[in-house]
């Protein structure tokens, strides 16, 4: 018996330690990844099919009434983005309806969860990745209100019955001009090729997060084709196993940026935000190849159980409104996801969206939600063979 | 050692406990222990049988049927036991010499020891990264010396996560290494002298014995500690060097599998439980702890 005490003290008193220690907390793991099903027409198509029933929808949303006292917390993933989604949406909305926001920089879904299984939701409006919101997780967030939201105005495949998309990008191939020595890579399968471009390789060790998708393509699959049937992870694999010893795998975006920035990869997968940070802000030698990117988004959901549910639909209607979707294009390469919104003519050849093709591939939110555990099994069992 | 504590302090009964009143003391940290971590332990890793609700054991069998997350799990074993001989093998001379140098002296070793602990293990992590990196400090500098042609792999490695973990982990070892050393008496190496024991054999039978309790008190901190590391594997290490932390925070954090995640947790908590249990048969845990705690 005394000797269990002194057991249980002792893990105590290092589960204590560890936690002290641990202090970093998720922040090793990734911000926001995204996504959706069908494939979205190309803006520019799209730009024309705007709906006249849509407008009156719009028009309230963009203009909405005035709100004093009310307050809203707006849980993002920090950084400039949540700086660029401040300046854009929720400083000009609460000088146009004297909301008051709270902002929480830590976006998690399991903070989500763990709110609404406490029935403490202190999150109004939370910004989460392409991996959370869909009919998975219909127990933890409220369905959307599209008698305000614009729900015709956004892309197809970009909005569902429990979130929207604000933003979209791209996940991308990144490369270092130093180390491929002036050529360009033209696509995922330059990107298996050693001979060709040697090098080092960066990749997301995250399953779902495209790498099984990239090698896919690199193999010769059309994106639409990807899971069709379904997503053939033994392919991937063996053709991941061609490149496994030159692969270097990243578990941030600041990882990715500091990768391919200072050439210890040559080429890596990205999201474009970061490659663009990686050439713009740290002046290093980094192009984006968008030829078969992957387009997926940033969506907003309502965690169950919000006591300001009504304004928080309000809030997202006026982000999803033509006028304002766009806007934080000016602060942040992340583009628009209503078809009607302008984004800011400075970044346009730097978004997502701007570079969408035939090529371009989407992920499958809910094929890839509803098969995680076999896709990330034999994930698992690759990565560690 | 051991004998004096074994066989001279008697332990106080539970009713002897009751009787003094200053035993009551104890209670803040009883009951903050009971609601701030048992609680939300015991709840947590109910959710292991329940989540979803017909779970039963099926996370367990998920877990174990699969080979990857067994190899992942004996990796975090092997990772934890190589960074805690490290740690030994760097900090006990360490330990040591601080015990035979003057108090001034001593004073900044310990300070060398504790400097690395203020500031964040992201922090040392990343420093760590620009240390080992290909086109880091080391691997630039022997290649300006034409030493070596092309940049060695020293990140993204065994290697490199072990030299993280030790790095951040080496106060742990060291503390109770010291608090033990520093109470073993000098005259014991002198009698030892005189008795005709050279001076490596008067360390080897006498001084190293003596400390054994600070060694396995250095040891198990740091090997339970180093268990649960997930940030420093994943960024210093290669697609080998995965630990269970790191499959369990996916699980939590990303997947939101928490069934799963605790099945995971339980299954590293009960081993290391396990490992606690038989290193308290081998060596009386409570001796060791308190020989540390007490100075």
């Amino acid at each position: 018996m005394r000797r269990w005490t002194t057991v249980a003290a002792f893990v105590a008193l290092t589960s204590v330690m560890a936690s002290c220690g641990g202090g970093g907390g998720g922040s090793a793991s990734a911000a926001p990844p995204s996504v959706s099903g069908s494939i979205p027409a190309a803006p520019s198509e799209a730009a024309s099919a705007s709906a006249g029933g849509s407008a009156a929808a719009s028009s309230a949303a963009c203009n909405p009434p005035r709100q004093d006292g009310v307050k809203l917390t707006f849980a993002s993933f920090g950084g400039v983005y949540q700086d660029a989604q401040r300046k854009a949406w929720l400083d000009p909305y609460s000088a146009a309806t004297g909301v008051e926001f709270t902002n929480d920089e830590n976006s998690s879904n399991a903070t989500i969860k763990a709110q609404v299984e406490a029935g403490q939701v202190t999150w109004d409006v939370v910004d989460v990745g392409n991996d959370f919101g869909l009919d998975a997780n219909k127990d933890l967030i409220e369905p959307l209100d599209y008698a305000l939201i614009p729900r015709d105005e956004v892309l197809d495949g970009f909005a569902g019955d429990y979130r929207v998309a604000d933003i979209t990008y791209g996940v991308v191939l990144g490369y270092n001009t130093d180390k491929t020595a002036g050529k360009v890579p033209a696509g995922w399968a330059d990107f298996f090729d050693l001979q060709k471009f040697p090098g080092k390789r960066g990749l997301w060790d995250y399953s779902e997060g495209g790498i099984l998708e990239f090698a896919l393509m690199a193999d010769g699959v059309k994106p639409a084709d990807l899971y069709k049937p379904s997503l053939d992870v033994a392919r991937a694999t063996k053709k991941l196993d061609t490149i496994k010893d030159n692969i270097v795998f990243w578990s941030s975006g600041a990882e990715s940026q500091e990768l391919i920035g200072s050439g210890e990869v040559a080429m890596t997968m990205i999201w474009n935000g970061r490659a663009w940070s990686a050439k713009n802000t740290d002046k290093k030698p980094v192009e984006i190849q968008w030829n078969q990117q992957i387009v997926t988004a940033d969506y907003l959901v309502v965690p169950k159980g919000s006591p300001n549910k009504d304004a928080a639909m309000k809030f997202i209607a006026y982000t999803i409104c033509a006028a304002n979707n766009a806007k934080p294009s000016s602060y942040i390469p992340y583009g628009p996801t209503n078809k009607n919104a302008k984004p800011d003519p400075a970044k346009v050849a730097d978004l997502s969206v701007s570079n969408a093709d035939e090529n371009s591939g989407y992920f499958d939110d809910t094929y890839l939600i509803d098969n995680f555990k076999d896709i990330d099994a034999a994930y698992q069992a690759w990565k560690t063979k | 050692m051991s004998t004096d504590a074994a066989g001279g302090r008697s332990r106080p009964s539970l009713r002897g406990l009751a009787g003094n009143r200053w035993s009551l003391l104890v209670l803040p940290a009883v009951v903050f222990l009971a609601v701030f971590f048992l609680a939300p332990l015991v709840t947590m890793s109910m959710r292991s049988v329940t989540d979803p609700q017909d779970a039963g054991l099926s996370n367990y069998t998920r877990f174990f049927a699969d080979e990857a997350y067994l190899r992942v799990l004996i990796n975090t074993f092997w990772i934890a036991l190589v960074s805690t001989v490290t740690c030994l093998v760097v900090g006990y001379p360490f330990a040591y010499l601080m015990t035979v140098v003057s108090g001034r002296v001593a004073g900044l070793l310990l300070i060398a020891v504790l400097l690395p602990f203020w500031s964040s293990l992201l922090v040392r992590t990343f420093a760590w990264q620009v240390i080992l990196r290909d086109t880091g400090i080391i691997n630039r500098f022997l290649l300006d010396l034409g030493l070596i042609s092309s940049p060695l792999t020293l990140i993204r490695t065994t290697l490199g996560v072990i030299l993280g973990m030790s790095h951040i982990l080496l106060p742990f070892m060291v503390l109770p290494l010291y608090a033990v050393m520093r109470r073993i008496d000098p005259e014991y190496g002198r009698a030892a002298a005189n008795l005709g024991a050279p001076p490596m054999s008067a360390f080897l039978r006498v001084f190293v014995p003596l400390s054994l309790p600070g060694v396995v008190a250095g040891c198990l901190l740091v090997f339970v500690l180093a268990l649960g590391f997930y940030i420093t594997p994943a960024l210093l290490g290669g697609l080998h060097d995965q630990m269970i932390s790191q499959l369990i925070v996916q699980q939590i954090q990303q997947r939101l599998d928490w069934g799963f995640g605790t099945a995971m947790s339980v299954v590293l908590m009960v081993i290391t439980l396990v490992i606690l249990f038989i290193a308290s048969r081998l060596v009386r845990l409570r001796d060791v702890f308190g020989s540390a705690v007490e100075e």
